[in-house]
């Protein structure tokens, strides 16, 4: 296998390649069907985690409410201070046992707690909020979600925790027993989105369908023959065909969502393919990705991992930092490694920061993107260095449609569970759930 | 016959042996152990069975002719064997008690299956984890899909040309023993569908695209020079056939022949007239012609689960079963090749003379000769060593500037290289702890200041002395084993004793205070010295005195792996010494040492591999084929006597069915 490194990836290509000609398909399609009341015009929601907690002191705000000062990891925000909510002392009672990352991690979006296991009986605990949600919208854009990662799914166990490392690259999950798998190169990205295989009239879309018919039938037959625990596996292998049919079969119906083939849209297919050798390009471009599958309404639920749990990136290439993610975040109460840490969890809220900012800048309606958005962007774990599943650094990004009070730092007491946001934010979407994982109720704070 | 017989009293043998230690006599041993067996018979199960049981069970004509109240104490029990096997599937199947009766309450039950599943001098080698034989048994998965490695491997195997990076699915998790073999952990997603979808389509689009001439002949030019097992047959134009008729059959027999070699299987009339459909509808719908007709079903064979998934249908009755020829067949080109079984090895499945002894062995040694075997060092090794995850390792470059993706690569072929020799040489697998040789390309004979004037390609070349050879000096473990900007002992330590040594390192205890907080720190400048200092703390000290020592024993090589004498200008102090008292100074004794505790070692690679090779955890039934390769070990054979016995385990052979679900 050759290495992907080599390949200099065009990041504004893309963005000059994709924007306009995705643009005009969008406002085409959905202008006609929604008029310009933005009330009608969907609500997406993303996910996005990052691994190894925060350095507490300087990320919660020491004030709350509409009229707080940012602390220094969040100064990066300060221009969508408004269209932010800062939450602090959300807590995961479900990650209190099991080890120092795995079982934190697979439960990020479930809240319920994750089987101890280095293979068998693979278990979150429940359905992730964003599958949650995208079975919940099922049939109303070409993917019902994308999942989306930096790095491969860590491989081998930790037989000293007893748990499989896979726990730790995966926060998607389908059904407690059912990860998502995430994509992690953004040209295929690229290609699930827009690529001309899905488009109704293509050669291509024509022969997936024939080969996808013949395969169900294959599938179907060899089921039947099967005995009880290899049935499951068929299953998931039904269930991803099914998907694959829907998206094409999606693009059948309602040819006027497929993204005109304009010239820029050609030159993007020339952009070298392969991981961006540099991870601040990686995370920028998937940034992009999630902003035109949004835009393009493709998808109107994401998730995102910044890096696998444990990820010992080496972030030497921020100014002061010289030293790999988790090694730095066991930052022993040394100063001047929690300095490192603290310009590492800094950068993540850069990235952040910059992608509401995009969001913002595209108009919906009579507002912007980012009003019809609910982006939630948090870790698993507060302090790194003591592993704590409890006070969990959590931003909320977006008005999710004028549901949302943003502006203001919410700092909870006592026991709150995350899964009460998760539970909010359902409710914001105007959908009928009373429970959501480990909810004990919704957070009326954040809700105008 | 009689050799069977021999071996299994033989390994009944070694397993009793193993449980007491090997000193004490085997018959006093035994007979200790069946006489706690009957006695516990009369404690817990004997109360059971006059309680629930014998009111149907006894008497003249007892119900099922099964009479209970024949063994009322431990003697009888004993005696008795077998039954309790029989006994105990029927209480675990539900049928007894029957319905209408007063049932077993679970405790009762649990009891029940703990007591039978605790009989002594089990004959482990012939039996399976099953519903039956284990209480706590729930089911194993063997059909799953293939792996991300071994689904490129199948389809260079089988289209003749390596699939792109950007075409395969995403990567797998692990589990078991902490390999990506294993059913339980492999998930579907649609993005695998995708990828499934892509690499076909491309897959077949690169055969075609090849060939200067779009006729089978020209085509099988092409394949037949990359060693695929695709082949088209031409048209034969007999007397009295129609051209059409002629294409057709020449459609159909292209199509049957691969489908056998993706599915590893002969072809049933009814899934080749499926196929055949594909293609007649491209012929009469799209106008095509017969040859470029065929991308489609040619396509559909490498989009099947037929293909994707290792199948093992469930056969007319449950329980444990000898696999069929076939699974057998793609079970052990899995193991060796990570791909599809090769045209020599269905033919023997096709024949039904795979399951014979002679013939296994020389498959095995025929198969390791293949190029395809380097998977045993690229699939198991990485896995093995904990490198699957190479390209994640980074190094600063600000310190190493001559760290670079080339000696990544380089050190990683280095590791490949070596642990497939080892098997398809036949060295004893203790030259991975300690050799005389090293595989390198010039480049990195560079790296490990050989010389390196005459190398060309990758080679072996003697070292010299000992720094070097073996996996604890490769500059790749070295790499891994490093923080981005300096050496860790610490990890490196770790890495010998969990796996090199299948060692535990449980993670440092919560709410320990770190070294750094404690006032002596400030005094203690260099590494070791902090070092030393953590290891006053005994909470520290019981897993940091194991691990410490042999990771400064490698203290000699930087963090790239070079070999050094001294850091930044401060003299390296290899030395190390374990609890046991065990002391070594630098790389060659650290070898010497653990080369005393090659018995470690040897049991670890063995369990790894067993854990590889049948995609699961492993379970007191394993114990066998462990003890068995450990023998062979002893006997000086080279590391493919593993595979052999893997291979003629009982555990590879066999697998267990679960009833089919009746409803779908």
């Amino acid at each position: 296998m050759k290495p992907t490194l080599g390949n200099p990836f065009n990041r504004r290509a893309l963005l000059r390649g994709t924007g306009v000609a995705l643009a005009i398909p969008w406002l085409h399609s959905h202008r006609e069907a929604w008029g310009n009341a933005p009330a009608s015009s969907p609500l997406r929601t993303a996910f996005i985690y990052f691994p190894n907690g925060v350095w507490e002191k300087d990320w919660v705000p020491t004030a709350t409410g509409s009229d707080y000062a940012l602390s220094p990891s969040l100064t990066p925000l300060a221009d969508v201070k408004d269209d932010v909510i800062v939450l602090s002392g959300l807590d995961k009672k479900h990650s209190h046992g099991g080890d120092g990352h795995y079982a934190k991690t697979a439960n990020f979006l479930t809240g319920m707690p994750v089987t101890k296991t280095t293979g068998k009986d693979i278990s979150s605990g429940g359905i992730s909020i964003d599958q949650w949600i995208a079975q919940s919208l099922r049939g109303e854009t070409p993917l019902p979600s994308l999942e989306l990662g930096t790095e491969p799914v860590i491989s081998g166990i930790d037989s000293n925790v007893g748990y499989t490392r896979l726990y730790g690259s995966h926060i998607s999950w389908q059904s407690a027993e059912r990860p998502v798998a995430k994509e992690i190169n953004p040209r295929l990205v690229y290609e699930r989105l827009f690529g001309k295989g899905w488009s109704a009239s293509s050669e291509q879309a024509e022969s997936y369908r024939n080969l996808l018919d013949y395969v169900l039938e294959d599938a179907k037959s060899l089921r039947m023959r099967l005995g009880r625990d290899d049935q499951f596996k068929m299953d998931e292998f039904l269930d991803s065909v099914r998907s694959v049919e829907q998206r094409i079969e999606h693009a059948v119906r309602h040819p006027e969502r497929e993204p005109a083939p304009g010239d820029e849209h050609l030159a993007m297919e020339k952009v070298p393919a392969g991981v961006p050798r540099d991870f601040r390009d990686h995370i920028a471009v998937m940034l992009d990705l999630m902003v035109l599958a949004f835009q393009s309404d493709a998808t109107r639920v994401c998730s995102l991992m910044f890096a696998n749990d444990v990820s010992g990136r080496n972030f030497s290439f921020l100014d002061g930092v010289s030293g790999s993610h988790h090694e730095l975040s066991h930052h022993e109460n040394k100063e001047e490694k929690i300095d490192q840490y603290q310009r590492i969890n800094r950068w993540h809220v850069e990235q952040f920061a910059r992608f509401l900012s995009r969001l913002k800048s595209i108009s919906e309606g009579d507002g912007t993107l980012l009003d019809r958005c609910m982006i939630v962007f948090g870790s698993s774990m507060s302090d790194g260095n003591r592993h704590d599943p409890d006070n969990l650094p959590i931003l909320l990004g977006g008005k999710g449609g004028g549901a949302l009070k943003a502006g203001q730092h919410v700092a909870f007491e006592g026991m709150v569970p995350l899964c009460n946001l998760y539970l909010t934010m359902l409710r914001a979407m105007g959908m009928n759930a009373s429970q959501f994982g480990d909810s004990t109720g919704i957070l009326p704070e954040i809700l105008v | 016959m009689a050799k069977v017989f021999t071996c299994r009293l033989l390994c009944c043998v070694v397993f009793v042996g193993t449980l007491s230690g090997g000193m004490v006599a085997v018959g006093d041993e035994e007979q200790a152990a069946w006489e706690q067996w009957g006695k516990r018979y009369e404690e817990k199960i004997l109360p059971i069975i006059r309680a629930k049981c014998l009111e149907c069970h006894q008497g003249e004509s007892p119900d099922g002719e099964f009479d209970l109240s024949k063994f009322p104490d431990g003697t009888t029990a004993v005696a008795a064997m077998d039954t309790w096997e029989r006994v105990a599937r029927r209480v675990r199947l539900n049928e007894m008690p029957p319905q209408g009766s007063p049932g077993l309450t679970d405790p009762e039950k649990g009891a029940f299956h703990r007591w039978v599943d605790s009989r002594p001098n089990q004959d482990l080698c012939h039996q399976l984890a099953s519903d039956e034989t284990q209480s706590w048994y729930r089911g194993h998965v063997m059909s799953r899909r293939l792996t991300r490695y071994e689904y490129a491997r199948a389809i260079r195997d089988l289209t003749g040309f390596e699939a792109d990076d950007l075409e395969l699915p995403p990567s797998d998790g692990a589990g078991g023993l902490g390999f990506d073999t294993v059913g339980d952990a492999l998930f579907t997603s649609p993005i695998h569908l995708e990828a499934y979808l892509r690499a076909a389509t491309s897959a077949i689009a690169r055969v075609y695209d090849s060939a200067p001439a779009l006729t089978p002949e020209s085509l099988n030019l092409v394949l037949q020079d990359r060693q695929a097992a695709l082949t088209f047959f031409p048209v034969q134009e007999e007397q009295n056939t129609e051209p059409k008729t002629a294409e057709l059959e020449a459609a159909r027999r292209t199509i049957a022949a691969f489908a056998r070699r993706a599915w590893r299987r002969p072809v049933l009339p009814e899934e080749l007239e499926r196929l055949m459909q594909l293609h007649q509808r491209e012929v009469v719908n799209a106008g095509k012609d017969w040859l470029q007709s065929l991308r489609a079903p040619l396509q559909a064979i490498l989009v099947s689960p037929n293909f994707l998934f290792l199948v093992e249908p469930e056969p007319q009755t449950a329980g444990v079963q000898r696999l069929d020829q076939h699974q057998f067949a793609t079970r052990i080109a899995l193991l060796l090749w990570s791909s599809v079984p090769d045209e020599e090895l269905l033919e023997l499945a096709d024949r039904g003379e795979l399951f014979d002894e002679s013939i296994i062995r020389q498959q095995i040694q025929r198969m390791l000769g293949d190029r395809r075997s380097r998977a045993l060092g690229e699939n198991f090794g990485l896995q093995w060593l904990s490198l699957r995850d190479w390209r994640s390792i980074q190094l600063d470059p600000s310190i190493f500037p001559e760290f670079s993706i080339h000696l990544m690569e380089d050190s990683i072929e280095e590791t490949i290289l070596t642990i497939a020799s080892v098997f398809r040489e036949g060295r004893p697998p203790t030259e991975l702890l300690s050799s005389e040789t090293v595989w390198v390309n010039a480049r990195l004979a560079k790296h490990y200041e050989l010389n390196n004037a005459d190398v060309v390609g990758w080679q072996k070349l003697p070292v010299g002395d000992s720094r070097r050879g073996g996996v604890l000096t490769m500059a790749s473990v070295l790499m891994k084993s490093s923080f981005p900007r300096r050496t860790s002992p610490v990890l490196r330590g770790r890495w010998i004793l969990e796996d090199v040594l299948g060692d535990k390192v449980p993670p440092p205890p919560p709410n320990v205070p770190t070294l750094d907080e404690s006032k002596e720190t400030a005094s203690a400048k260099t590494l070791r010295e902090r070092l030393e200092l953590h290891r006053t703390q005994p909470d520290c000290a019981s897993c940091h005195q194991r691990m410490d020592p042999l990771g400064f024993a490698l203290e000699n090589f930087d963090a790239l792996g070079r070999f050094r004498m001294d850091d930044d200008g401060n003299p390296i102090d290899a030395k190390g010494v374990l609890p046991s008292g065990e002391a070594f100074d630098g790389p060659d004794e650290l070898k010497e040492t653990l080369m005393r505790r090659h018995e470690e070692f040897q049991k670890h690679f063995v369990r790894k591999l067993v854990g590889y090779a049948l995609g699961r955890d492993l379970n007191k039934f394993d114990q066998c084929v462990i003890d068995r390769s450990l023998d062979r070990m002893k006997e000086g054979a080279g590391a493919d006597a593993i595979l052999e016995e893997i291979i003629f385990s009982y555990p590879f052979q066999h697998r267990y069915y679960n009833p089919a679900r009746s409803s779908p």
